[in-house]
């Protein structure tokens, strides 16, 4: 069950993967064969159903690309 | 996704601080930093920091020259571009003349402790209320990876090729433990962003600074240090790896001075 997601901006990512690097739940992956207009190689949000929106991700990315989103409840 | 239509909301939990966005200028400027280099997550650190203490409006930052340099048009709060390594110097006259305001610079380790090593040394020597950042890539990056002062022995850079030898080049400037010798300091602490443990930890360390200088107790240094994976030539996540093994065992990680009055 996902707590919540990631956006990946693909256009300004430059591909070092720490992001890949420092998610203890495994969701983001580098596949390898993806890449930027630039060219850097770049990461997939690919098991988004292990997410726990903990912000790892978005602290490690030095380019900004990454915003974390968390799931709440709505009072209704 | 399906959670949204069993009626969930999105909230944001972590996106670009408001600090660092709003001009158009600026998105062109983040792409200068090469893959893998920390100098943005630095900004990410100060930029959270000030939103937590309320200051981004009454904050002045007082650049550098080198890869940081690039900050300096970067933040969305007022700045000053000196010549290279005079920021402690800028800064004095302007916390001298605006003592309401924060004050801080953010240097490079080229620009703090070689060229900058004299206006450092009397900023720290005068106890002035301004914050020093210092950046520490063990390198000068910009011009190509040459020795620096915090070059490690052994290290291979552009212009030893053999690595750092003790008898020619002498040993690492170690700044942090050099500025909590100095009376007018009052925190003096160095950090790193090699993990995510450690990267919430210099954001204590920035966050504890500015809070000294708000509260008018001396000065205020704290030194990060930052992978520089094209001019270590390594991976970023091997150069990070890289400094969890090498730089930290030169560098420890820590506060080295924390006092609350200077009498």
């Amino acid at each position: 069950m996902a707590k919540g997601e990631i956006v990946i901006d693909e256009t300004i990512c430059k591909g070092c993967g720490y992001c890949a690097e420092f998610c203890s739940r495994g969701c983001i992956e580098i596949p390898g064969d993806k890449f930027t207009a630039k060219g850097y190689l770049i990461p997939v949000f690919a098991h988004p159903e292990k997410c726990n929106a903990c912000g790892v991700c978005a602290w490690m990315c030095p380019r900004f690309a990454i915003d974390v989103y968390k799931y709440v409840e709505t009072p209704s | 996704m399906n959670e949204e239509a069993k009626g969930m909301a999105k909230e944001i939990v972590a996106e670009k601080p408001a600090l660092l966005r709003g001009e158009p200028w600026m998105d062109i400027l983040w792409d200068l930093f090469c893959p893998g280099c920390q100098i943005p997550m630095v900004a990410r650190i100060i930029a959270e920091s000030f939103e937590e203490l309320g200051i981004g409006d009454k904050a002045i930052m007082v650049g550098a020259v080198g890869c940081t340099g690039i900050l300096i048009a970067s933040f969305n709060i007022d700045r000053v571009s000196p010549a290279h390594g005079r920021g402690p110097d800028v800064a004095t006259a302007l916390k001298r003349i605006h003592p309401e305001t924060t004050v801080f610079t953010v240097q490079g380790d080229g620009d703090c402790i070689a060229i900058g090593a004299g206006p450092f040394l009397g900023a720290l020597t005068r106890g002035e209320k301004i914050t020093i950042i210092m950046v520490n890539n063990t390198n000068f990056g910009t011009t190509g990876g040459q020795l620096g002062p915090t070059t490690l022995l052994g290290q291979v850079t552009t212009t030893t090729p053999r690595g750092r030898e003790p008898s020619s080049e002498g040993y690492p400037v170690h700044t942090a433990e050099l500025a909590a010798t100095f009376k007018g300091v009052a925190y003096s602490a160095r950090g790193s962003l090699h993990t995510p443990a450690e990267f919430r930890r210099t954001k204590k360390y920035v966050k504890t600074a500015f809070q000294r200088q708000l509260d008018g107790v001396g000065l205020s240094f704290v030194e990060i240090i930052t992978a520089c994976p094209v001019n270590w030539h390594l991976t970023p996540v091997k150069a990070l790896e890289w400094i969890g093994e090498e730089v930290i065992r030169e560098f420890p990680l820590g506060e080295f001075k924390n006092v609350t009055s200077i009498e």
